[in-house]
């Protein structure tokens, strides 16, 4: 028996699709695309003069290098997601940086070059406030570590810990800031907010308490905000109630001083909020005595500190960012602003006298479709002269990265923001220009038999232009080699492919981004940036009208709802060239709950859009009298449910003739044992072909294809490992009715689950065996359809059969989705994404109810794979090879025009797109295709077809003769 | 069939007779006494050749032979009649050996089986025109036919139990359109 159902095993994995790319395939089908996130400290390797790298340490927990000539990836190093694993704080030391990282957890110090791990120490817990480092007769030997309550001193080349040392009276004083100025001394930067500072200094060499000062500061609520130390151990701090400078001497320290802005000759409004910024190009040495002062959003002051008095040198207004850069021992200012509405300038000023630097200036263009300048980072350089070059590395407010050499050539930009997308769709291409202006002929009413003519011949010259055209390039790059020949995709030669295998993508970010991808190259073709974007908003990208309806253009909705006043706005734009559309959107005053598109279409083939508002009434976007009209008649069969997981209700509501809505059923999950995880429907565009599954006695079990079908995820809010459970629930979202109901017992979240034809699958995590747990739920309707022709939630009599089954997988996994073809034939695959990087493409064979233990005829017959626990991961599932993918967060499926293959990104971190065959390619011939010989075969044949029809007829003439 | 020449040589004077008078002999006998005569005379008394006793210009049918043909002729009808029915155990050996795995031989014998009664009924005309001479030509050809219906049976039989007709539900599975969605709906977790 056992050998049986090896040799049964064996068969099937012979049989089973090898999905393994060749190695001339790589990078055929897919592309990749690495991002590291918003940036949050950024150095610029300073230590060779000629160094290429720049520094990044970003909010997505990852750490960089950038090539500052290409702004592509030196290398990444990726670190766990959350706070956990949270840069806080970068240190750039020659060729070490060294970070903190996950509030103070760990120290990890890296070799910049190679990218390479130094040493990596675990520090004691305790809430990380700030970090410098500490040098000593000019060498920089150390690194300061301040937490809420202690101090440590660590040695930079190996992380070992000098000393550590508690800080006093932590518990009412909040210490802040950590400053060493290359005296043998650190200081500590406390405050009580709105009574005294208090300035604790360590010696260097032992941790002893120097001295330990507190003076009044009845004004000062936070150090960070609003002090800095300046030139030799001067805590400067500015305060903007009374508009005043407070300057305190760290090693003198009487009494702070006053010193009124007044008295340096500036006009305050009030309720400005000022800034201050300074900079210690080396650590062994105290700060310059040059420093900025911010006044207003555009309003910066270059001051400097001169024996206790402070001098102004320069004013800057309007200017939009300041900063400062060294090198060798020169340092400069460096202060953008604006020129006009779409450029910005660079200059470079000289940080002791305010001078303006002769031919520093740098135009920085502002994208219209980006945001506004939000950082400066400066790569400053000498010249052979003597002089002071520079490079700027622009940071704006939609996270792109621009990196500018003088006079102002961009010589890249990354755009950051890819690395959090929210949504995305995939749209359909638009035909050629010439197809589309064969359409649009056609489209047009007539007018007369002339013009009709005239118009006909016009397209015709207009096709033959574009065809010899067409022929004239191909003969033109005949001659080069094939790898000179670049296909550069731009938004005016797009275009639809045979296959409809080219698609654009529009991506969602979270910072409010929108992209137009082309998902052949996965060049941008457009991006827009939408300013006023909310923090939290949760977004909802919808297709209204795709380019299948030609002089019409296509149509996306993307609805923005602000989480905190529920207030929601609609963006209209077109898909393919990223425009903003010229229909107005309708104002929604109340704060909108749920959006649902209808499959009706209005008199310009636009999708109904309807917005549910907190009141259940309902508004319709486009909202014309044919669509009212429409929606008038079809009120009745219209329903909608929504999903209140703080309060673990699902309620279902039917739509009126007058647009509003009635309950009409309530399914109550008390929140107090379970909330609601999620809640899954089926796709629409999902197509299934087949009705039902062949049994080996050959008839035939039907399955429940309904569509309105939900699967609700529960989970327990108790996590105890023995009490812990995952809930799902299978309702029909028109009654309400609930069809069927699992408990996963000792189980827990995160589940991922699939709803699709007449399945679910979910995974959890089982904590009584402690592994990752596969099950998947299959519904059937028996061996008789009840009703053929319709399906209608309210006449289903009986309940569905169902089946289900439980494996055992391997690994954890970050996301999961369902492969989708154009008619449903093709065999399914599960796309799962796995913490590691991969994307392992599952057949869904293997998690089929019916897999039965013991073998039988009839279920060899169906070409059931025999029950086994383990779900395995082999190797060649893997549809992007060693291409990792960190973080995936989503893959997205889309149909292509071909049956046998599908699309599929997968995003996160990074972007990954590529296509899977879950059936092989059985379409499309392979491409290895040897047509040469099959077409010199078929000639072949031909002639000696020909030839020995010529040679018999002469046979049969000279036998006649005989 | 025996020719009256051939009775013709039995006696003892032989004359080769042409069947008309313009023929040429090639060589002659002349056995009568006495009477030799040369080739010229010869042709010329053609008229006065005597004929043995019991010659007569005129075949005389043969009625014994006549009989025995009859049932020759009967017989071979019969043959023709039942060859089909006699096919059928060879055929239900050919089937039991072929079994019921779909691979090219049993679906060529399969084939093969079904094409030939298809073709034997096909040509029903020529047969009957062959069985015209049989007087029981009616039955035989109903003999014939069933012959021929019964393998054709058999051949369907075996396409059944190879699982080639399309008697069972799943067989028009893949002409079931979807079902047509009486209601809409959608919506989701609150945004």
């Amino acid at each position: 028996m056992t050998k049986l159902v090896l040799l049964c095993l064996k068969c099937i994995i012979l049989c089973s699709t090898i999905e393994a790319v060749f190695e001339d395939q790589v990078g055929k089908f897919d592309w990749r695309q690495q991002y590291v996130g918003k940036v949050r400290f950024s150095h610029f390797d300073i230590h060779v003069q000629s160094s290429k790298k720049v520094l990044l340490a970003t909010e997505k927990n990852v750490f960089a290098a950038l090539n500052t000539r290409t702004g592509e990836l030196f290398w990444r190093h990726v670190d766990k997601a959350g706070p956990e694993g949270n840069i806080d704080a970068l240190l750039q030391h020659g060729q070490d940086a060294v970070l903190v990282i996950g509030n103070g957890r760990l120290l990890r110090s890296w070799e910049t070059n190679v990218g390479g791990l130094n040493w990596e120490v675990v520090l004691d817990p305790g809430s990380f406030q700030s970090a410098c480092l500490v040098g000593q007769q000019d060498t920089v030997k150390y690194m300061a570590v301040q937490k809420k309550t202690a101090i440590s001193l660590h040695y930079l080349s190996n992380g070992h810990q000098r000393w550590i040392e508690n800080l006093p009276e932590s518990e009412t004083v909040d210490y802040q800031a950590v400053y060493s100025g290359g005296n043998g001394e650190v200081y500590v930067l406390g405050v009580v907010p709105h009574s005294h500072i208090t300035i604790v200094a360590y010696s260097v060499d032992d941790g002893e308490i120097i001295k330990q000062i507190s003076v009044k500061a009845p004004w000062l609520s936070s150090i960070r905000a609003s002090c800095t130390v300046v030139g030799q151990g001067m805590l400067t701090c500015v305060d903007s109630a009374t508009a005043s400078f407070y300057m305190l001497d760290l090693h003198v320290q009487p009494q702070m001083t006053q010193i009124s802005l007044q008295s340096l000759g500036l006009d305050i409004y009030p309720g400005f909020r000022p800034g201050l910024l300074s900079t210690q190009p080396n650590p062994a040495r105290p700060p310059l005595s040059e420093f900025f002062l911010q006044l207003g959003s555009e309003h910066y002051l270059l001051l400097q500190l001169n024996n206790g008095q402070i001098v102004s040198l320069r004013d800057f207004k309007p200017a939009m960012l300041a900063s400062f850069a060294t090198t060798g021992e020169k340092t400069v200012a460096v202060v953008m602003s604006p020129k006009n509405r779409t450029a910005c300038s660079v200059n470079l000023f000289s940080a002791d006298t305010g001078r303006r630097l002769l031919d520093t200036t740098l135009i920085f263009n502002i994208d219209p479709n980006g945001g506004k300048p939000e950082k400066l980072y400066v790569q400053a350089f000498l010249k052979k002269d003597d002089s002071v070059g520079y490079r700027v590395m622009v940071q704006t407010e939609d996270h792109t990265l621009t990196f500018i050499q003088q006079p102002g050539r961009v010589m890249w930009t990354r755009e950051e923001a890819l690395s959090d997308v929210v949504t995305m769709e995939m749209v359909d291409l638009p035909l050629t220009g010439t197809q589309a202006e064969l359409e649009g002929e056609f489209g047009k009413k007539a007018d007369g038999l002339m013009p009709m003519v005239m118009k006909r011949l016009c397209s015709q010259l207009i096709l033959l232009q574009a065809w010899t055209a067409h022929l004239w390039k191909l003969f033109y790059n005949a001659r080069k080699p094939r790898s000179q020949v670049k296909n550069d995709v731009t938004i005016e030669n797009l275009s639809r492919d045979e296959f409809n295998l080219q698609k654009m993508m529009v991506m969602v970010t979270a910072s409010g981004k929108l992209f137009g991808i082309d998902s052949k190259t996965g060049n941008i073709l457009w991006r827009h940036y939408l300013d006023n974007i909310p923090p939290n908003a949760a977004f909802k990208l919808m297709v209204q009208r795709t380019t299948a309806h030609f002089p019409h253009p296509p149509q996306c909705t993307l609805l923005i709802k602000d989480k905190d006043s529920g207030l929601a706005t609609l963006h209209v734009f077109n898909p393919i060239f990223g425009r903003k559309s010229h229909i107005t959107p309708p104002a929604l005053p109340q704060p909108i709950l749920q959006s649902l598109m209808l499959p009706l279409m209005d008199q310009d083939y636009a999708k109904v859009l309807l917005l549910i508002d907190d009141q259940f009434k309902v508004s319709t976007f486009p909202s014309t009298k044919n669509v009212l009209q429409q929606l008038q008649e079809m009120a009745s069969s219209i329903f909608f449910y929504l999903v209140d997981s703080s309060q673990g209700k699902l309620s279902g509501y039917r739509l009126r003739k007058d647009l509003s809505t009635e309950l009409i059923w309530e399914v109550i999950i008390p929140a107090e044992a379970q909330r609601i995880v999620s809640v899954k429907g089926k796709r629409p565009s999902e197509h299934v072909h087949s009705q039902g599954r062949v049994m080996g006695d050959r008839s035939v079990l039907y399955k429940y294809l309904n569509p309105n079908l939900l699967a609700v995820v529960t989970e327990s809010t108790d996590l105890h490992q023995e009490r812990s459970f995952v809930g799902i629930l299978l309702l029909d979202g028109v009654t309400g009715r609930i069809i069927h109901e699992a408990v996963q017992r000792k189980a827990r979240g995160p589940v991922h689950v699939v709803h699709s034809e007449n399945w679910v699958v979910y995974e959890y995590w089982s904590t009584k065996s402690r592994r990752n747990e596969f099950s998947v739920i299959e519904l059937y309707e028996g061996m008789e359809l009840y009703n053929s022709t319709a399906f209608s939630s309210l006449d289903r009599p009986h309940a569905p059969q169902v089946l289900q089954q439980s494996y055992i997988f391997p690994s954890s996994i970050s996301t999961m989705e369902a492969t989708l073809t154009e008619k449903g034939i093709t065999s399914r695959h599960l796309l799962i994404g796995l913490p590691a990087g991969g994307i392992l493409s599952l057949p869904k064979m293997f998690l089929d109810p019916r897999r039965p233990e013991i073998v039988s005829e009839q279920s060899r017959e169906e070409n059931l794979i025999p029950y086994s626990p383990e779900l395995l991961i082999r190797t060649e599932w893997f549809v992007n090879y060693n291409q990792t993918v960190s973080r995936v967060r989503g893959i997205y499926t889309a149909p292509s025009g071909l049956e046998s293959t599908c699309l599929v990104v997968a995003y996160g971190l990074d972007i990954y797109h590529t296509r899977v065959y879950p059936s092989k390619q059985f379409d499309v011939l392979k491409d290895d295709y040897d047509y040469m010989l099959i077409s010199s075969v078929l000639f072949a044949l031909f002639f000696a077809t020909m030839i020995s029809k010529r040679l018999a007829e002469v046979k049969l003439l000279n036998r006649a003769w005989r | 069939m025996a020719s009256p020449g051939g009775q013709a040589g039995g006696g003892g004077a032989l004359s080769t007779r042409g069947g008309s008078g313009a023929r040429r002999m090639k060589w002659a006998l002349e056995l009568s006494l006495g009477n030799t005569r040369s080739r010229g005379d010869r042709q010329g008394g053609q008229g006065d050749v005597v004929y043995p006793i019991g010659y007569s210009e005129k075949p005389v049918p043969d009625t014994s032979i006549q009989e025995t043909d009859k049932n020759l002729v009967e017989k071979r009808c019969w043959d023709v009649a039942l060859g089909p029915l006699k096919q059928i155990p060879m055929n239900l050996f050919i089937m039991y050996m072929s079994g019921n795995t779909i691979s090219i031989f049993p679906i060529m014998m399969v084939c093969m089986m079904a094409w030939r009664p298809i073709q034997a009924l096909m040509s029903m005309s020529a047969t009957f025109k062959l069985l015209e001479s049989s007087s029981q030509q009616w039955l035989q050809g109903l003999v014939y036919l069933i012959g021929n219906l019964l393998g054709l049976a058999l051949a369907i039989y075996k396409c059944q139990s190879m699982g080639l007709l399309p008697t069972h539900s799943s067989d028009w599975l893949a002409f079931i359109d979807p079902p047509q969605r009486m209601e809409i709906m959608g919506g989701g977790m609150v945004l």
